[in-house]
């Protein structure tokens, strides 16, 4: 029981790219091992709502509310989320994919090209220099 | 029409694509520009940046676009928790990151007022356009020479910040140290004001920046982190040849 809750809430803060926990730290400490409702040996078919612990992250204490149907976690709600700046608004999903390099025919290039020395080595000299 | 010119410490680069001629409204633009860099510049002794921060005009004092300056300063530190900030500790003021991105919007604002509706603005890799589409390369993070997207642009700004030229040069304010979670960030927004100073902030936040600046209304992202992983928002406008295979 006791190991089920945290890895709970660790699958639902998966699901919500708002909080990462870094490989390296250690797993949330559980502030409030309060009795829940047991997760792993529920009969299908019925819908509960379980609330998690309190659960203090890096940023603040979290503590979620997950609703089931049968052993699938349908939905998910925050019951407390910290002050903190990615918090404040919805996250939109990012897609992930592969670093790629290119060379396809551009107009300008957007980069961090501050200084004169690697501008005179940039795309973007390349391309002022075809236009003038 | 084009015109490169050297402003603030980095290459501007001006193309008009309307007809006629837009030698005058590309000198006030520039002109601007080199006013913007005696006023707010840091690293001048006798700029406005410089007094203020030797406390030498009272602070209600101040001109109205330095006012402008401190105040968007202020809502992007207190909108990232601190990590991004124009006062760091045991450091002078240093408004740059926002000063770049508003000062080049006002001066593509010029051109616009000057009648030009087909243009592109480039100061230092970050990119505010009008009348397009523009295609913007983004620059790969660890080869100069290519790219890693390819953005289309109508009516809008591109930002970049990222570490392969200044090294590790933007400074997490919650830690006070050099911001490494992320290799490259680039922003798309309305503005460059926008664009510019979210792309700095959400470095500055390192991996959580991506999220953060993702939420951001009108905001578009592409990030790439310091394991080489791309993230990016579903919006962020892809041009057609630079889209990765689904």
């Amino acid at each position: 029981m006791k190991r089920v809750l945290p890895v709970l809430v660790l699958s639902v803060a998966g699901l919500i790219p708002v909080w990462r926990y870094t490989p390296a730290a250690p797993g949330p400490s559980v502030a409030q091992p309060a009795p829940t409702p047991s997760v792993s040996t529920a009969p299908g078919g019925t819908t509960r709502v379980v609330a998690g612990p309190t659960v203090d992250t890096e940023k603040g204490p979290v503590r979620v509310e997950v609703t089931l149907e049968g052993d699938r976690i349908t939905a998910v709600r925050m019951l407390q989320q910290p002050d903190h700046p990615q918090t404040t608004a919805a996250v939109p999903v990012l897609i992930e994919e592969t670093l790629q390099a290119q060379s396809a025919g551009v107009d300008t290039v957007s980069g961090a090209t501050v200084t004169s020395d690697g501008y005179r080595e940039s795309l973007q000299a390349a391309l002022d220099a075809q236009g003038s | 029409m084009r015109r490169v010119e050297h402003v603030m410490g980095f290459p501007v680069s001006l193309r008009v694509d309307d007809e006629g001629s837009w030698e005058s409204a590309a000198d006030a633009l520039f002109a601007w520009l080199r006013e913007v860099d005696a006023r707010f510049s840091p690293f001048r002794e006798d700029s406005e940046v410089s007094r203020l921060d030797r406390g030498e005009p009272a602070p209600d004092r101040i001109s109205p676009e330095l006012a402008e300056v401190l105040a968007l300063s202020e809502r992007y530190r207190a909108d990232t928790g601190g990590a991004f900030d124009v006062r760091l500790p045991g450091r002078g003021l240093d408004p740059c990151a926002v000063v770049k991105g508003w000062s080049v919007q006002k001066g593509a604002d010029l051109l616009r007022a000057a009648g030009a509706r087909r243009f592109c603005l480039n100061a230092g890799g970050d990119v505010t356009a009008a009348g397009g589409p523009w295609r913007v390369g983004v620059r790969h993070p660890e080869d100069a020479g290519r790219l890693c997207a390819v953005v289309e642009l109508t009516d809008g700004a591109v930002a970049t910040s990222a570490r392969y030229e200044r090294g590790d040069h933007i400074i997490d304010g919650r830690t006070g140290r050099p911001a490494t979670g992320l290799l490259a960030l680039t922003v798309t927004a309305p503005t460059l004001t926008e664009a510019d100073t979210v792309a700095t902030a959400a470095f500055a936040l390192g991996r959580d920046g991506v999220d953060w600046a993702a939420a951001r209304p009108g905001c578009e992202v592409f990030a790439v982190t310091a394991d080489r992983r791309v993230l990016r928002t579903a919006g962020f406008p892809v041009a057609e040849s630079g889209q990765a295979a689904a």
